[in-house]
Order: C-alpha cells, then structure tokens, then sequence
C-alpha cells in the first residue's frame, strides 16, 4: 500500500541510502543514543554527529551556537546544498533529534532514512568498521536558528495558559508522574512529576512499527489526529524530557502528517518540572486511550 | 595472585589516559567486545528478567558471587548498547578475583577515571556510574550473606 505522507521526500528508503554512498552530493549522518555503535559498525561513508558532544554546549545549557554549528558541517564535509541523511538507533530518535538541530540552523535539504539501524540490520546491508570517513572542507553559512520549530519556557507557559494544545510524548508512567523517568532510565533531575497541564499523552513510540520504519500516514492520521486530537492547523507544541523523544514527534507531525505549525519545546520535563511558579498536572489528564500507549518509553 | 582491584583500575585508567578522547572510545568498544557471553546456567534467569540492573538505560544483567573470598562476576548485554557493554566488561576486569573488601575499597566513582567525559558527555557517564554503583552494592551484599 502506497504511503502518502504529506512530505514523502524526506523520507528515504534504505536501498536509497545504499545507493547513493559514494554521491558527493549526499552525507550521510549517523546519530545515536548509544555513542559506540558508530564505531562498532555504520554506514560505509557515514559521517558521525553526537547529539550531546557535537550539538550541546553545556556552559550554556543549549545547543552549540550558529558559528560552531557551521563548524561542524563544514569539518563533516557538509555544505549549504548537501542532501544530508540522518540514521540512527532507537527508531532513528536521535536521528530526528540531529535532524531538527539542522532545521534549526536552516539546512535546507535534512532527510531521514526509515528504519534506521535496525532496519539496515534486518535487511542485511553492509557495515563499515573504520574510522570515520574524511571529507574535502567547506565553508559552511549557518542561519540565525529558526523560532518556528523551537519553543521557550515563557512561551510555553503563554501557549498553556492559553488552552492550546500540547503533546507530552513521554511513557504513560512519566506522564501521570508516577515516574520521574522513563522505566529503565537514569533519572535526569526532575523534582516533580506530572505532565503541562492540558497536554494529551501520546508515546512517541507508538509512530514507529516493530521494525523502526515509521507507520503508514493512515494510522498515523489515526493516533495523532482521531485519538489525541491533535488539530492540523493548530499551534501545537511537543515536548518530552529532554526534547529528544519529541523532536521525534516533531518530525511526524510536521514531515509526515504535514501539520504546520509544530514546535519542539526541548527545555521540555526537566525544565517544567523543575521551574517556579508553573503549574503541573498528575495523574491520567487526557491520555489517548489506545493499548498500545500502555508499556515503556522505548 | 590477582592484582589488588585499585591496581588493576589504575593500569586501565593509564592506557585511557595515554590515548586521545575519540581514540578511548575505540579502546572501549575492544572492551565491550572481550566481555564473555553469559554462561548457559544464567540465560534462562535472564530471559525470565531476572538480575536486571534497574538503574540503567539498556538491559543490563549481572550475576555477583563470593567463592573462597574472590569476586566472580557474570554479565550480559545487549549487543546493541556497546558503551554500556564496553564499561561492564572493564567492571568485570577490574572486580574478578578481587577480595570483597579490596573490591569495597577502590574508589567508588570510578568511572571518572577513564578521560571519557570528553567523548561521552555527563548524561551518559550518569547512567554508567550508576552501574558501578550496582556493582559495589552487589558485592556488599554478596560478601554479607
């Protein structure tokens, strides 16, 4: 059956990534949660991006500045014009995570390869084990970050004050603020639990199949649209622990259901739950209630 | 004779040290790739979710024994988290014949001392120290029972 996504451009298949290694006119981009398994096996020709090394600055809590994030592409090889393709583990969430880091910087041409590692795994496509790839240098421009896709604590609290609609795409367990954490992870520093009040809970999981290809745009109509009410043209935020698993979100609701006006409010949980003076809600709220929201995170 | 644990912990610490920080990420995956498998006697207790290390992101399962005053450790994850698996089997190196109170007595934030912060960034070196200090509390007991 024929996936109509409302940008099916930026999505590729595997068998296009494998085709298209040796084009200088493609990167490729592993980004992963666990930061061996680049060295451990990827792409042949992949370049490797850290969503915490390369694209956090700690001393400021944010992402690396519009100069340093120049830097970077140009050091991978990545210029203004570069179709750059992301891939990773856990269902290509850090993948989506890199590839709204780029948006943020307005690189024009960001695409995902569906399915990720475990997809090229599954279908016995080849693995590289040596150092990284090195490419010839640009001159990489960067654009002032883009404040259509990125959402700030003020701005948030604006938005739910509002009544206007969240999506928490944490666990059920986090959302309710029964955890702190995602089941299985280490707690990052929330003092409260709970979730913006308001917010409808959909795990961002439930986008992706047992695979990690994304699902069709009919079930994902489905769960975002049908079940958590999600309106097209709305102003929508997305937000989760640490804006990882929402950028995820972000990507689906944007790229492949084609809503327009998404924002990824990556202060996200360890913010708002540790911020003064703004409220927070426990408990089931609104929930899309579907089986399959129920179970972990990952 | 085994070399006392914080003797073993401060060799390895000197071959990460000599090396450039994406270089000790390669050193590290040598580690992940020379844990042992899980013996046959513990895969069943396993695939039951039994022995899980809670603390951490990935399926982590660990099997601490005291025999004639020698830590044994048994260890298994999963193949696609390397970090993880990498700073196990260093865990592993360093604890295995060791006695329960020099085990105790090496340092317990060890996973400082390998110059990986650079490489792997603070989220990361929480969720392995959390480990360690899995470890640690699974001898303690061991050695107590």
């Amino acid at each position: 059956m024929a996936k109509q996504y409302a940008h099916p451009e930026v999505l590729v298949s595997n068998a296009w990534v494998d085709e298209h290694r040796q084009d200088s006119a493609v990167r490729i981009v592993e980004s992963d949660e666990d930061v061996l398994l680049y060295q451990q096996g990827h792409v042949p020709g992949a370049v490797k991006i850290d969503w915490h090394t390369d694209l956090q600055d700690q001393t400021v809590r944010d992402y690396v500045d519009k100069n340093h994030f120049a830097e970077l592409c140009s050091t991978k090889g990545i210029a203004n014009h570069t179709t750059v393709v992301f891939y990773g583990d856990k269902s290509n969430w850090w993948a989506c995570y890199a590839f709204w880091v780029f948006k943020l910087y307005g690189h024009a041409d960001c695409r995902i390869m569906d399915g990720g590692r475990k997809r090229w795994e599954l279908d016995g496509r080849p693995w590289q084990r040596d150092p990284e790839s090195q490419y010839p240098r640009t001159q990489y421009v960067a654009q002032d970050p883009d404040p259509a896709i990125r959402a700030f604590r003020d701005e948030v609290l604006k938005h739910q004050k509002g009544g206007k609609p969240l999506v928490d795409v944490r666990s059920p367990g986090e959302y309710t603020g029964e955890l702190l954490h995602m089941s299985d992870y280490p707690q990052e520093g929330a003092l409260r639990g709970g979730h913006i009040p308001g917010a409808a809970n959909v795990p961002w999981s439930r986008a992706v199949k047992e695979d990690g290809t994304f699902k069709s745009a009919k079930e994902l109509e489905t769960i975002y649209a049908t079940e958590a009410g999600l309106k097209r043209r709305a102003a929508i935020i997305a937000y989760c622990r640490i804006g990882e698993r929402s950028s995820h979100t972000w990507f689906v609701l944007q790229y492949l259901l084609g809503f327009p006006k998404v924002k990824n409010y990556d202060g996200s949980w360890t913010e708002w739950g540790n911020t003064v003076g703004v409220p927070i809600e426990k408990g089931a709220g609104q929930p899309a209630t579907h089986p399959e929201a129920v179970g972990s995170g990952t | 004779m085994n070399a006392q644990p914080s003797t073993k912990l401060q060799e390895i610490a000197a071959e990460f040290a000599e090396l450039e920080p994406r270089e000790r990420l390669e050193l590290l995956l040598e580690f992940a790739e020379k844990l042992a498998p899980l013996p046959a006697r513990y895969q069943a207790e396993r695939d039951a979710g039994l022995n899980r290390v809670t603390e951490c992101q990935t399926p982590v399962f660990l099997w601490v024994h005291i025999d004639n005053d020698q830590v044994h450790i048994d260890a298994d994850v999963a193949p696609e988290a390397p970090t993880v698996k990498g700073f196990v089997s260093l865990l592993v190196d360093i604890f295995s014949g060791a006695t329960p109170a020099e085990s105790l007595a090496v340092e317990p934030n060890l996973v400082q001392s390998f110059g990986l912060v650079e490489a792997l960034g603070m989220v990361r070196m929480r969720g392995l120290q959390a480990i360690a200090h899995h470890v640690r509390r699974k001898i303690a007991e061991a050695a107590a029972a």
